[in-house]
Formats: structure tokens, sequence, C-alpha cells
């Protein structure tokens, strides 16, 4: 009798209706409000994706006008950076995952949490409503670029406040999980014996509190200025254009470790568990972490390389933007040596693994050759550098995030997802992913611009194949929505350990209980990975 | 083994060979080691996994060889910059103006021209003047590029090797037509190219109302065969009768000499209704009173 | 079911973890002006002359009243801290009240300076603005931007004070748990530290 007693009531079950969600300050009922949002705005923008490549199947107008392309690439960019990927994995898994990773019941401030979640809606319908208010959506493409930005008749005031107040609710998420961390951890677990998933995840949050204000007040100052004709940046009332990129800069370059950061902790978390043995060089993975956050700070000169800017600054920015890249170098080195000897069991998580070590190695050696001066000045604002981000942003970060919701799907819905058809999904979108993306490397290599809607008639073949690639991923990411969505459904039961992993969250029900542990979680000694 | 087009392609292209060369070595073993240990540690070959938790010396060694490996490439990136920034002394000089969405190339005798002609073998020195946002001056084939920024002025230059025709693109986004804001290097023979630059009378025989139009990129946004582009089309404008925003206020205007020559000072007062404000910039210092007035005279002969 | 309950629960109290948040928003405000003072030192490099010139146009005295006004409020809400630790919950309301009374004095002196800016046509887009050197707009826009963007913070502040009064009227904040009233302190305490750095930027140049 006493073993049904002990069985806990779901955190699904604890309370229903759709009141008890959006107001719920559950860490995990948080997460999933994120993630159905998140999916929301990424499947626009992934059409917008597709729609943009349908435009660019032939020279000249196809499907629609310049001005709407260039709207579309905007709206798509603004979407993926702002709405999709800098909240994706923290907010969706870190919300759902830390508290119970570090042994606790929730995060520090969870009224707070639930605070960042309505900010992150209401920033998504401002971003959203530029469709519809106004003089249409902004065109200035997701930087915003003074003086065009501002002279400019589309709505660029909403967009950039859409992008503010989303900045705000990433500064909350970031300031919520460091705190977490500090004061809510388990005291058996220690620092070094944390997942690396939760360092990840703190040096992401020292990122988003301390690089995120200065984009808040620079996008304020573009919206000033075409609310107040004020000229911070505008050569004819006084103002440099050239600071405001460097304002932009400093915040977007520490912006993509946001979205990768978290990313490669969700890596370290998959590799260990399929290959069945502690991580590989522990510390040098959590310390990599905090040295690319470190030096992410003092790259950002590196997108201006054409700008004008002088030369001692051009050298400086070029060696750390080397520098930074040689952490990441060494989580690669370290996870590939954590499948030595391992005891591998292939599943779609450890698939998606695998794909993100292929890409994003792609991604950040394109990198590297931005990276270089020389070639920088061929290769800035081309092709190549939508390759090299496309890469590094979604055949790294993205295919992370999609390894990750495969390899917690049992635990965040209490079902098992179908394995097969998994796997069948993962390869249409590993194909489609390179067949569409690494043509865009060679076009920017033969000089084709970016943000162009219209292109020589020389680009024409590599474009095509890569539209054609487009739909080989689309295809992929269909039969992987289609998938989840009828396993969540209708799936077998899970486990609660279904694929023996050693940190905390495997040691509560699938789905956990509303707080979270039902016995004294048990902590290792010897970290983490603890697989002997 | 690179082209020769222009004297930078070299550096350039030796720095994308030798990062090419290690990412290309890079990506190839990493994968194939990975699949081999995927395969070989299967859990149906290897069903118990060996547990350790590191080795110092190798975290040592794969944190000094890309370290080193990245100041090599670091040096040779740096290599083929330096000379983009040494500007000859005695280079020709040549402003380019940009403006959406069209450039303008005028030479040291006050020639202009919509592309850049270029002697073959001299140094050329370009000034770059944007007139409104920021544009980006790129050649692909002569590896170089630099901003066009408002309110400075940035500089490139090259030596062009070779007697031929080369792209230019716009590569900073600008607005609607930023994909058509192309034109050429024509690279000339010495002798002709000295030809071409001493014969300033071919633009003679066209209107200098015209001339004045094509110089300062009007017809970019209006065309002068009735088809809207930006701005309204400037067929058939001259005294019709049309509305404006003024303000928020709606009022009819007949277009005349007056309204015209307001509508280049001051072009955001009087907004014709059905398009954008802030589109058009304000010519007060950039076109003369001479100018304003053959514009004024050649629209009057586009019925 | 049996109770469990972990001993570093999300639910506890912990003042500890409402002060270090607080802190690190404190601090990403801070960065949010700091953004702003390094637009001004650049501009300023860059127009030293015509920053001086524009200055003269700011009224110094409005200046250094509101400055010992800010201070003053900082100090009564300090104060009230203090007040409610020592549980003297009296003093502590009034001493709020006098503090949102201090915010009102300096939005009211502020606004009589725009005011009198404005009347001068020194506003973006106004005659007299548009003919003045670039270096003397950007002062001026500097000015509005900054001064306005603090004043708004002014604002915000005085309000969560506002809620302050209402939870210790609800007894919700009281001499044993003081965590809002202390937090909303600070966040005074920075609106006041911003105004001490906008003070000299502005009215002190010359
Ligand atoms: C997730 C996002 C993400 C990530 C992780 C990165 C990672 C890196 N990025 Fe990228 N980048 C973007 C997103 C990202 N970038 C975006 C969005 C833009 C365009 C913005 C815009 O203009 O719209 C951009 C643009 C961009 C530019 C500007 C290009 C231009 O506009 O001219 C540059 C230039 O230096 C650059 C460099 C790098 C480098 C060196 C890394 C490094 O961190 C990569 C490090 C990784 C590796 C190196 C792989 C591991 C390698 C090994 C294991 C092999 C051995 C390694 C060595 C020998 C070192 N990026
Ligand atoms: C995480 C970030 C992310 C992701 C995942 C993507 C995904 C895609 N992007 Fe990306 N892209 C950016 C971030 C991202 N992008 C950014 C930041 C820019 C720069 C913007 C700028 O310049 O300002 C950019 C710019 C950019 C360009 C350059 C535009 C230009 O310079 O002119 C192109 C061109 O092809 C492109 C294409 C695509 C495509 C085809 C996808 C593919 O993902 C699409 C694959 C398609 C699918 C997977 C479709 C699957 C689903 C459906 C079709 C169903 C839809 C159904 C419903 C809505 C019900 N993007
Ligand atoms: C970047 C695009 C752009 C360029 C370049 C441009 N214009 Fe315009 N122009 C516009 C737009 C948009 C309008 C309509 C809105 C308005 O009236 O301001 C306009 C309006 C006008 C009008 C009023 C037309 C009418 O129907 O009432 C005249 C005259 C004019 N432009 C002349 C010129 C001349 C001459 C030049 C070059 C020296 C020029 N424009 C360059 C965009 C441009
Ligand atoms: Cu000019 Cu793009
Ligand atoms: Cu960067």
């Amino acid at each position: 009798m006493s073993l049904s007693i002990a069985q806990p009531i779901s955190f699904y079950d604890s309370k229903k209706g759709l009141y008890s969600w959006i107001f719920s300050t559950d860490h995990k009922r948080i997460g999933l409000l994120y993630f159905y949002a998140i999916s929301g705005f990424f499947l626009v923008a992934v059409a917008l994706g597709v729609l943009m490549r349908l435009e660019l199947i032939a020279p000249g107008k196809t499907i629609m006008e310049a001005k709407t392309y260039n709207q579309v690439f905007t709206l798509h960019g603004v979407i993926m950076i702002f709405l999709f990927l800098i909240p994706s994995v923290p907010a969706v898994f870190g919300n759902f995952f830390l508290p119970i990773m570090i042994g606790t019941d929730d995060v520090a401030f969870p009224k707070v949490n639930l605070l960042s979640w309505w900010l992150y809606v209401i920033g998504g319908l401002f971003a959203l409503s530029t469709l519809i208010v106004g003089k249409g959506a902004a065109d200035t493409g997701w930087t915003f670029y003074a003086p065009y930005s501002v002279r400019t008749g589309t709505n660029v005031t909403l967009a950039v406040l859409a992008a503010f107040i989303l900045g705000f609710s990433s500064i909350l998420t970031g300031l919520n999980f460091i705190v977490t961390i500090h004061r809510l951890r388990s005291p058996k677990m220690g620092w070094f014996q944390m997942p690396l998933f939760s360092w990840a995840l703190y040096a992401t949050a020292w990122i988003q509190v301390l690089a995120t204000p200065i984009i808040g007040i620079t996008l304020l100052m573009i919206a000033a200025e075409r609310v107040f004709g004020l000229g911070l940046f505008d050569p004819s009332l006084g103002g440099d254009p050239i600071l405001y990129q460097h304002l932009f800069w400093i915040y977007s370059h520490p912006a993509v470790y946001i979205m990768v950061l978290p990313a490669m902790g969700l890596i370290s978390e998959m590799i260990p568990t399929f290959a069945k043995r502690t991580i590989f060089g522990y510390k040098a993975i959590a310390y990599s972490s905090l040295a690319i956050a470190f030096i992410g700070y003092f790259v950002w000169g590196h997108h201006m390389f054409t700008s004008g800017m002088s030369g001692p600054a051009r050298i400086i920015f070029s060696i750390l933007t080397f520098l930074v890249a040689v952490p990441s170098a060494i989580k690669v080195f370290n996870w590939v040596a954590t499948l030595y000897k391992g005891s591998i069991l292939i599943k779609t998580p450890l698939l998606f693994s695998l794909a993100f070590i292929f890409q994003f190695l792609i991604g950040g050696l394109t990198g590297l050759v931005v990276g270089a001066l020389a070639t920088d000045v061929h290769l800035h604002d081309t092709y190549f550098v939508v390759g090299h981000f496309h890469y590094v942003m979604f055949g790294g970060a993205g295919f992370g995030f999609f390894g990750a919701l495969h390899y917690w799907f049992p635990k965040m819905f209490g079902k098992m997802y179908r394995e097969k058809t998994a796997q069948t999904a993962f390869t249409f979108m590993f194909i489609g992913f390179n067949m569409l993306y690494f043509p865009m490397l060679i076009l920017g290599i033969m000089g084709m611009p970016r943000r162009y809607y219209d292109y020589l008639p020389e680009f024409t073949t590599l474009n095509v194949i890569s539209t054609v690639g487009s739909w080989i991923l689309a295809t992929g990411i269909i039969i992987m929505v289609v998938n989840l969505i009828q396993s969540a459904r209708k799936g077998e039961k899970a486990p609660e350990n279904p694929w023996g992993g050693t940190t905390l969250e495997w040691q509560t029900a699938s789905p956990p209980s509303l707080h979270n542990f039902d016995r004294e979680p048990v902590i290792s000694p010897n970290g983490p990975y603890d697989h002997s | 083994m690179f082209s020769n087009a222009s004297n930078f392609v070299q550096g350039v292209d030796l720095t994308f060979a030798i990062i090419l060369g290690a990412s290309v070595f890079f990506l190839v073993t990493i994968t194939a080691v990975m699949i081999w240990f995927v395969i070989r540690y299967n859990r149906k070959r290897n069903p118990v996994a060996t547990q350790f938790h590191g080795n110092n010396k190798l975290e040592i060694l794969w944190t000094i060889i890309p370290t080193l490996l990245v100041l090599v490439m670091f040096y040779f990136g740096w290599a083929g910059f330096k000379p983009m920034r040494d500007i000859p002394a005695d280079a020709i000089p040549i402003i380019a103006h940009a403006q959406m969405w069209q450039w303008n190339f005028e030479y040291a005798n006050g020639k202009t021209a919509d592309s850049l002609v270029v002697p073959v073998g001299k140094a050329v020195k370009i000034d770059l003047n944007s007139r409104d946002v920021v544009h980006s001056l790129y050649i692909p084939a002569f590896r170089i590029k630099e901003d066009v920024v408002p309110g400075r002025t940035n500089r490139m230059w090259f030596i062009a090797n070779e007697v031929d025709k080369y792209h230019i693109f716009c590569a900073e986004y600008c607005g609607d037509r930023h994909s058509n804001m192309l034109s050429k290097v024509v690279v000339l023979p010495e002798d002709e190219y000295t030809k071409w630059y001493n014969d300033t009378l071919s633009l003679a025989s066209m209107h200098p109302g015209l001339v004045a139009l094509k110089k300062n990129a009007c017809i970019t946004c209006h065309s002068l065969d009735g088809i809207k582009i930006v701005g309204p089309s400037f067929k058939g404008i001259w005294g019709r009768s049309e509305t404006v925003v003024t303000g928020d206020q709606e009022r009819e205007i007949i277009v005349d000499e007056a309204y015209i020559t307001h509508s280049l000072i001051d072009p955001n007062a009087d907004v014709v209704k059905g398009y954008n404000k802030g589109l058009m910039i304000s010519y007060k210092e950039i076109l003369s009173e001479q100018d304003i007035k053959d514009i004024i005279e050649y629209i009057k002969t586009l019925k | 079911m049996s109770e469990f309950i972990l001993v570093n629960s999300g639910h506890n109290r912990d003042d500890e973890a409402s002060k270090l948040g607080m802190w690190l928003f404190l601090f990403t405000e801070l960065l949010l002006f700091g953004g702003l003072f390094l637009v001004y030192s650049i501009y300023r490099y860059l127009n030293a002359d015509a920053f001086l010139h524009a200055s003269y146009n700011l009224n110094v005295i409005m200046g250094t009243v509101n400055t010992v006004v800010l201070l003053t409020s900082s100090w009564t809400v300090a104060m009230s801290v203090t007040a409610m630790q020592k549980g003297n919950i009296n003093l502590s309301v009034k001493l709020i009240y006098a503090t949102i009374f201090f915010a009102l004095v300096f939005l009211v002196i502020k606004f009589f300076e725009w005011s009198a800016k404005i009347e001068h046509g020194l506003f973006p887009g106004m005659e007299h603005l548009n003919q003045l050197e670039p270096g003397s707009k950007l002062f001026f826009f500097l000015y509005y931007f900054m001064t306005g963007l603090h004043g708004l913070h002014v604002i915000v502040g005085g309000i969560i004070l506002g809620f302050v009064l209402f939870a210790i009227r609800k007894k919700r904040t009281n001499p044993g748990k003081y965590m809002f009233l202390e937090n909303a302190a600070l966040y005074w305490h920075l609106v006041d530290v911003i105004w001490i750095f906008l003070f000299p930027l502005f009215y002190l140049i010359h």
C-alpha cells in the first residue's frame, strides 16, 4: 500500500486549466510555456526562411517585391535571434532542468521567472505587430544600422522596442539563474560536482546580465531618434553612425555566445550518457565556458573590419577573435575523447550531438576565415558570412536544441518518442541542412553579397541547390514535429531513466512531481557523470 | 596559382588557402575519429565502458597547438591586409560618391562617370563619400571592400593588373534597391585611359538637365518613362496638379518651378501622397542653382 | 504522502538571495547608463568646445537645488530602513512619504527646467537648436535623453516606494521582514548616484 501512497502526482496534474499555466510560477511549467511560445515563433521564422529561398531560386523577381524581401529577412533574423535562439536553451531547458539538476525545487525568484515569460510574450507580440501596424515591418536587417534605420518609413520603432523588451526578459532570466546556482545548489554539491549544463548556463547568465543592457540603451536611442528627432547617430545632425555599430556589436557579439554556450552544455550532457562514460576533461570544459564568456566581450570589432576602423584596433580585434576560438576547440576535443572506450548507444539525441560537432566545426572554422583580416575584407557581408552563422547557429545551437528535445522528451512529457521516425527525420535534416548552407559558403567566396534580392546570373546554380536543400530540411523538420506531437499524445509511457543518465533529473519521476523530488536525491561524490 | 587581377589577390588568397588547409585537416580528422569511435566502441562491440576522467598532458597539448595555429593564421591575415592600408602617395585620386542606389565616380579634372575607369598597372586611390546612408564599395575580383559612411571619408586603393572588366557591388544593406546598386570597373591600357580621361566633351551632347539627373542619382528613384520606382516618375509631372501631405494636412499643388525647387531643398516638407517621407535627401548643398534650372528645363521636356 | 522537504528549497525565505538579485539588477541599470556615459564621453571628446558652449545654456542653480533634493531623499530613505529595522514602523512610513515628496519636488523642478529650454526653442527639431553647431546639438540630444531617462527612473522609484507603503499597511513588510523596503531603498540610491554623475557632466563642465 505504501507504494501507491508514495506515488506522487506529476506537475501536470497538480492543477488544471489555462490560468494555472499562464500564471504558474513552477519552473517546469514556465519552461514548457517558453517551449510552446518559442516553437510558435520558430515556425513563423522558418516559414519566412523558406519564402526567402523561394525568392532566391532565380535572379529577378520570383514571388515578392524587393521591399517585401527586405522586410522578410529582417523579421526572419529578428525572430531567429531575439525570439528563438537567445531564449531557446536557457529559457526552455534551463528553466525546466536547472533546478532539478542542482537538486532543488525551483529557481530563486519564481515570480520574476513568470514575469520574464510575460515580457517575452509581449516582446514577441510587439515584433509581430509590426506586420500589421503602421507602414509595414522594419526593413533594416536585424542589425538596425543607422542612419538607414532612422530614415526608412517602415515600423522600426516598434521592432526596436520589441527587441528592448525581449532584452529585459533575457536579463531577468540570467539574473535568476545566477542567484539560483549560488544559493540553491544542493549543499552536497560543490561547484565542480555540478553538471556541465549548469556551468554553461552560469557562464551564459553572466553574459546576459552584463551585455544586454548595452543593446537596450542603444536600441532606445534609435527609437528616440525616430520619435523625437534626436540625432545621436545621424551624421546630418552631428552623430556618428560608426558609434552605433560599436554599441550594437558590443552586445551582439557576446550574444552569439549566449546562443551557443548553453547548447554546448547540452552536448556535454548527452555524450556521457550515450557513451556510458564520465566526461573527459570536466574542468577543461567548465573553464572553457567561462573563458569563452570572458574573451567574447572583447572581440566585437570583427564585425566592423571594413568600416574604417584604425589599423591597431583591427589587429587587436583580430587576435582576440582567434583566441576566443581556442576554448571552443578544447570543448570539441574533449567531447570526441569522451567517446573513446565508451559503450556507445546510438539514439537520436546522440545523432544530433554528432551532427552538432560536425556542423559546429564547419561553422567555427569558417569563423576563423572571417576572423583573419585579409580574408574578412573580401568575405564581409557576403553569403560566406550567412553560411558561417547558419552553420553555428542552426547547425550548432539549433541541432543541439533538437537533440536535447529528444533527450529530455521522456522527462518533460512522460512519453517515449518513436525512435525510427526520429532517425528518419534526423537524416532528412542533416542532408537538407548541408545542402542548404554549404553552397552559400561557395557563393560568398565567389563574391555574392548578402541581403541581395536580386543577383547576377552566374550565381544561379548554387542558389537553386540551396533552395532545394531548404525543401529537404523542411521535410525533415515536419517529420520531426509530427513525430513529437504524436508521441506526446499516444507514445509509450516513459520510465524514470530511459537512457541510464546519471544527473539528478533522472532520479525524478517522468514527468516530475510538483516539487521535483520524491526522495532525497543521491549525489555522487565522484562528480555528475559517475557511470561506474 | 592565384588570379592576378589586383595587387591584393595573392595576400588574401594565400591566407584563405592556409586557413582552409588547416580547417579541412581538422574537419576531416575529427569527423573520421568521431565516426570510428562510434563504430568501434558501439555498445554491441564494447558492452562495458572504461572510465577515466581526463589527461592533463592532452589538455595542454590541445590548448597550445590550436593557439599557435591561430596565431599563424592571424599573422597571414594581417600580412595580407597591411598593404591595403599603405596608400602610395602618387596614386591617381578618384572620389566615389555613393547614394541610394547609384555609384558615381569623380575624377581630378571634374569628369564624372557611373563606372570606375582606371588604367592598368597604376595605383588608384579612392575616397569614399556617402550622401545618405552607409554603403560599401566591393570589388570581389580585387578582394577589396570598404564601407562608405556618411560624415566621414574612408579610403581604399588598388593596382589593377589586367585589362578587363569587373563587377562592383554595394555590400552594405542600404534599402530597397541595394541589390541593384551595381557598377563596373573598366581597366584600360594606359593610353586609352589617358584619352578617355581627357575627353570631357562626350557629355556635352546630352541635355545638361539629364546630366545633372544622372550625376546625382535622381534616376535611380525617379524614372523618365512613367514607371514608379521609389519616387514618382518625372514623366508628365510638369504642370500637373497633385495631392501632397504637408505636416498632417493634405493639400493640392501644381508642379511648377517653385514647387520643384522646394522639393529639392526640403523634400520632406511636402510629401507626395502615397510615397514615403525620409527617403529623398535635401540637395540644398549638392545642386547649384544652375543645376536646378537645368533639371527643371529637362523635366519640362518629359511630356 | 510523506512530507519531504529539501533543505535548499527555492520556497524558503532567503534574504541573501534577494539582496544578490537586487545587486545584479542594479548592476544592469548601471550598465544601461554606462552605455550612455560612453556615448557622452566619446562625443564630448570629439566636440569639446561645442559641449562647453552648450552647457552655458543650462541653469546651474536649478541643477544644484535638484542635487540637494535628491541627496536629502536618499538620506530619508536610508533612515526609513533603519527605523524599520529598529521596529519604528510609524517613523519609517513618514520617512518614505518624505522621500516620495522629494521625488515630486525633483520632477517639478525638472519640468520647469525643460519648459524653459523648450520656450527658447532648444528642443530637437526646433528652430534655435537647428541653428547650433553639430556638437552643441549632440549635447542637447544627450541632455534630453539622459535626464529624461533618469527622470523615468525617478518616477519608477517613486512608484516602487508607493508599493512599499502598501506592503507595510498590509503588514507584509514589517520589522521582521523588510527586504522589500531595503531593496526599494537600494534602487533609490541608484537613482541618486546616477544623478550625481549626470549633474557635473551636464551642468559643471566649464
Ligand atoms: C551561435 C552563434 C555564433 C558562434 C558560436 C560564432 C562563432 C564564431 N564566429 Fe561568428 N557570427 C555569428 C554567429 C556566431 N559566430 C553571426 C550571427 C554573425 C553575423 C552577424 C551579422 O552580420 O548579421 C557572425 C559573424 C562573424 C564574423 C564577422 C563576419 C563579417 O561580417 O565580416 C566573424 C569575424 O571574425 C566571426 C567569427 C567567429 C569566430 C572566430 C567564432 C568562433 O567562436 C568559432 C570557434 C570554433 C571553432 C574554431 C571550431 C572548433 C575547431 C576545432 C576543434 C579545430 C581546431 C581549431 C583551431 C585550429 C582553432 N563571426
Ligand atoms: C537560429 C537562427 C536561424 C535559423 C534556424 C535560420 C534558418 C533559415 N534561414 Fe536564416 N538567418 C538568420 C538566422 C537563422 N536562419 C539570421 C540572423 C539572418 C540574418 C538576417 C539579416 O541579414 O538581417 C538570416 C538570413 C538568412 C538568409 C540571407 C538573406 C539575405 O542576406 O538576403 C537566408 C537566405 O537564404 C536565410 C535562409 C534560411 C533558411 C532557408 C532557413 C531554414 O531554417 C529554413 C528551413 C526550413 C524549414 C525547416 C521549414 C520547416 C517547416 C515548415 C515549412 C512549416 C511551416 C509551417 C507553418 C508555419 C505552419 N536566412
Ligand atoms: C532615394 C530615392 C530618391 C532620390 C535619389 C531622389 N528622389 Fe526625388 N523623391 C523621392 C521620393 C520617395 C519622393 C516622394 C516623396 C516626397 O515628395 O518627398 C520624391 C519626390 C520628388 C519630387 C516631387 C515629385 C512630385 O511628383 O511632386 C521631385 C521634383 C523630386 N523628387 C526630384 C528629385 C531630383 C531632381 C533628384 C536628384 C537630384 C531626386 N529627386 C532624387 C525619392 C528620391
Ligand atoms: Cu548601397 Cu547597398
Ligand atoms: Cu562576432
